[in-house]
């Protein structure tokens, strides 16, 4: 189908993105920034419209519904919000180097969709339990929030690379990297912004489970995790009032809560249950 | 309040104080969310049963006993849970107060030490003259502030504006959120049940079978399967199941409606959901009776349960069960014969009689009772069995979900009010300078220093335009 072709060569824009932004951080010039935050541009522009094709793509097959339904589906998405929200973080920071760590997020969500052999990219039909309006607003807030976790994740691992330049080390790369307080100030902001996403998220779950299920809490694997998710993420916003909680304890707490983020979004399919996107 | 003495180095110890403690937070946090993990890597409840065929005996009693096939019911995890309720309990009495403090000191207006060293782009001079300023800055500081105090000094005229001073308490309302979803869920399974029922299509039942207990439930009212429909699409795939239900109290039909998959139907305070469907034999089965020695071959449908005379007189037969799947051996139905003369012979009569006979040689021979030829001189065969459909449902009554749904309300709120909003405060001094009017702004928050700067600059921008540009 037309849509998942032109998804598949914006994969291919997302790598340039992230060679141009790159290039940036090791050469030193500022003119790679700029062309990758064309490339980028362009190919969150040729994105949207491939998604908006998709949905309309559904209704001329009659079973027409959001593209946000399926494994393939959530996956670009989960592409296209971390490109938003990054493009969102350049554009008020001003800051480029931030785009050579959220973009392999963005390309790899991308290829992972278009060139697994499991995942089918055929436009499916709702099964019962997801005809929901639910479906839209649990979907769209999870994913927003998993987008902020993953820009907060990159933060911490340049935060952390940061920590091994020396004045006497004379690596462009990590040079052009922002201080350490900025990038510790704009994790947090992240993990913040996540934090009430993820809520929103797990609370559209419970109320589209309560009136599909009759439940709005029962514990399964998929559940479990996102609440895991929250519990680590709920405490690095408490650390953050305990002396001596900055900086490294923070990255790595980032880091350690988007591979919660991860599992909860793959690892439970190996899990079964209710939620496992491995039965369609 | 917290009794923490220190006597000669030796820090007396409170339970209390320990409760207060961040640090206890983030362990406790730290450590539902790791013991969950078990819950979601070691089967639970129905899927241990599996895991039980694999273990010895004894260990699997051990590891029972620890409730780990039940982890989230377990004791220990509802007190670790339970232990976190009282320390957020605990941290919220022991903060509040100096929140309370900090919302009632209002600062004052004219506080010269805010002003001094200010950047250009916050203290200028203006052509206005010092009375006309002064409305000025006060309608443009009212409009953005809805607190505003002024008072004159000699130093000149001092304005202070502020809003969000509310905010303080976001944090508590976060906590207080959590608390009320936590009493949600406990009042819930005090006072609620969750139970499932299989209603056949046009029959009507008013006992559900408890999940937990499998105990057998009454309901003050009876529920009918009208009828009960699924549709697919064309690769197969289920595109909706729905069953039309008819609530009946005191002999009447109360209400009646469609159920679907996500649009429930409450009654009386219980909830039915649309969960699952299967199929059961139906009412009417087509036999074929073949007489020995004769090419007749008389087809035949009968109504279970009810029963109809032999073609030769020799008695009476009735059909008296049947079933989709009986002894893995398919679709059969159990015939009893109560002829004119003799004893009753009874046996059942497979659909699937070459193929049985085929995997199973001489089985009709030994075992009369499944012999389809039992009754001489007859042969029964089963063409065909109507089947119908039953409606799985969930039911369910939960009073604690409306604590929850507040819950959740109140945790957005708060969390948007704690980590979005900010106390502001702006203060502005008109003075008369050498050159003229000077104006001075200044202000603090306690949170978002960027996001203050940023205020500040446009509430000084927009005092200039208004200020420079006005008649003197």
């Amino acid at each position: 189908m037309l849509n998942s072709m032109i998804l598949s060569y914006i994969t291919f824009i997302y790598f340039f993105s992230f060679l141009f932004y790159l290039l940036m951080m090791v050469m030193g010039k500022e003119g790679f920034g700029r062309v990758a935050t064309f490339v980028t541009l362009m190919g969150f522009a040729g994105q949207t419209f491939a998604i908006a094709l998709r949905w309309i793509e559904s209704y001329q097959l009659g079973i027409g519904h959001a593209p946000l339904s399926n494994l393939y589906e959530s996956l670009i998405f989960f592409a296209w919000t971390i490109i938003l929200l990054y493009l969102v973080v350049e554009w008020r920071t001003k800051n480029r180097t931030i785009g050579a760590f959220a973009t392999p997020l963005a390309f790899l969500a991308m290829a992972y969709a278009s060139y697994s052999p499991g995942i089918s990219s055929r436009i499916q039909p709702l099964v019962p339990a997801l005809k929901s309006n639910w479906l839209i607003a649990h979907v769209i807030t999870c994913f927003f929030g998993y987008a902020a976790f993953g820009l907060a994740f990159g933060l911490s691992v340049m935060f952390l690379l940061k920590k091994i330049d020396r004045p006497k080390r004379n690596s462009f790369f990590l040079k052009i990297i922002p201080e350490s307080s900025l990038l510790d100030e704009l994790s947090y902001q992240m993990v913040v912004i996540g934090f009430l996403l993820l809520t929103l998220g797990i609370i559209t779950g419970s109320v589209w489970a309560h009136s599909a299920w009759g439940s709005y809490w029962s514990w399964d694997p998929k559940e479990t995790w996102s609440l895991i998710t929250w519990l680590v993420y709920a405490a690095l916003l408490h650390s953050r009032m305990v002396r001596g909680w900055r900086g490294n304890k923070l990255a790595a707490f980032c880091i350690v809560g988007f591979c919660c983020v991860l599992f909860t979004y793959f690892g439970v399919n190996y899990l079964a249950g209710l939620h496992s996107y491995a039965q369609s | 309040m917290t009794d923490r003495g220190r006597q000669g180095g030796v820090q007396s110890f409170s339970l209390w104080g320990a409760f207060t403690s961040i640090k206890l937070t983030l362990f406790l946090l730290l450590l539902v969310a790791v013991t969950s993990i078990f819950g979601t890597v070691i089967p639970q409840q129905e899927g241990a049963l599996e895991l039980a065929e694999k273990l010895s005996p004894g260990l699997f009693r051990f590891l029972s006993s620890l409730q780990l096939f039940d982890m989230y019911r377990s004791l220990w995890f509802r007190l670790i849970i339970g232990a976190l309720a009282v320390n957020l309990i605990v941290c919220s009495l022991d903060r509040f107060p100096s929140s309370l403090q900090r919302f009632r000191s209002v600062p004052k207006a004219d506080r010269e030490g805010l002003f001094q060293n200010l950047a250009p782009e916050r203290s200028f001079p203006v052509k206005t003259q010092i009375e006309p300023a002064r409305e000025v800055v006060e309608q443009v500081l009212k409009s953005k502030y809805r607190k505003l105090e002024t008072k004159d000094g000699d130093r000149g005229t001092f304005f202070f504006g502020e809003k969000g001073r509310y905010t303080y308490f976001g944090v508590y309302l976060v906590h207080f959120s959590v608390l009320l979803i936590l009493l949600g869920g406990i009042v819930g399974s005090l006072f609620g049940f969750e139970a499932f029922v299989n209603i056949p299509e046009g029959d009507g039942v008013s006992k559900v079978t408890l999940r937990k207990s499998r105990i057998s439930k009454s309901l003050p009212f009876t529920v009918r399967c009208e009828k009960f429909s699924v549709e697919f699409y064309p690769n197969g795939a289920p595109k909706e199941y729905r069953s039309d239900l008819a609530f009946i109290k005191d002999g009447k039909t109360a209400f009646h409606g469609p159920l679907r998959v996500n649009h429930p139907i409450t009654f009386e305070g219980i909830t039915f959901y649309q969960s699952s469907y299967g199929s059961i034999p139906g009412d009417k089965v087509r036999l074929s009776l073949k007489k020995q020695g004769t090419e007749e071959n008389l087809s035949l449908e009968a109504d279970m349960g009810k029963p109809f005379p032999l073609p030769g007189r020799e008695g009476e037969a009735v059909v008296t069960d049947a079933r989709s799947d009986f002894m893995k051996m398919g679709p059969a139905v159990h015939i009893q014969i109560r002829p004119t003369a003799g004893e009753e012979v009874h046996f059942w009569v497979f659909k699937n009689e070459k193929m049985i006979k085929q995997r199973f040689p001489g089985i009709f021979e030994r075992f009369p009772k499944l012999n389809p030829g039992s009754f001489k001189p007859y042969v029964f065969s089963l063409e065909n069995m109507d089947s119908r459909y039953y409606t799985g449902l969930q039911v369910s009554r939960d009073p604690g979900v409306i604590l929850v749904w507040a819950g959740f309300l109140t945790i957005v709120i708060g969390l948007f009010v704690t980590f979005f909003l900010f106390h502001r405060m702006v203060w502005v001094r008109l003075s008369e300078g050498k050159k003229g009017v000077v104006v001075a702004v200044a202000g603090m928050g306690n949170k978002n220093p960027v996001g203050l700067e940023r205020e500040l600059d446009s509430v000084a921008r927009e005092l200039r335009k208004k200020l420079d540009g006005a008649p003197s």
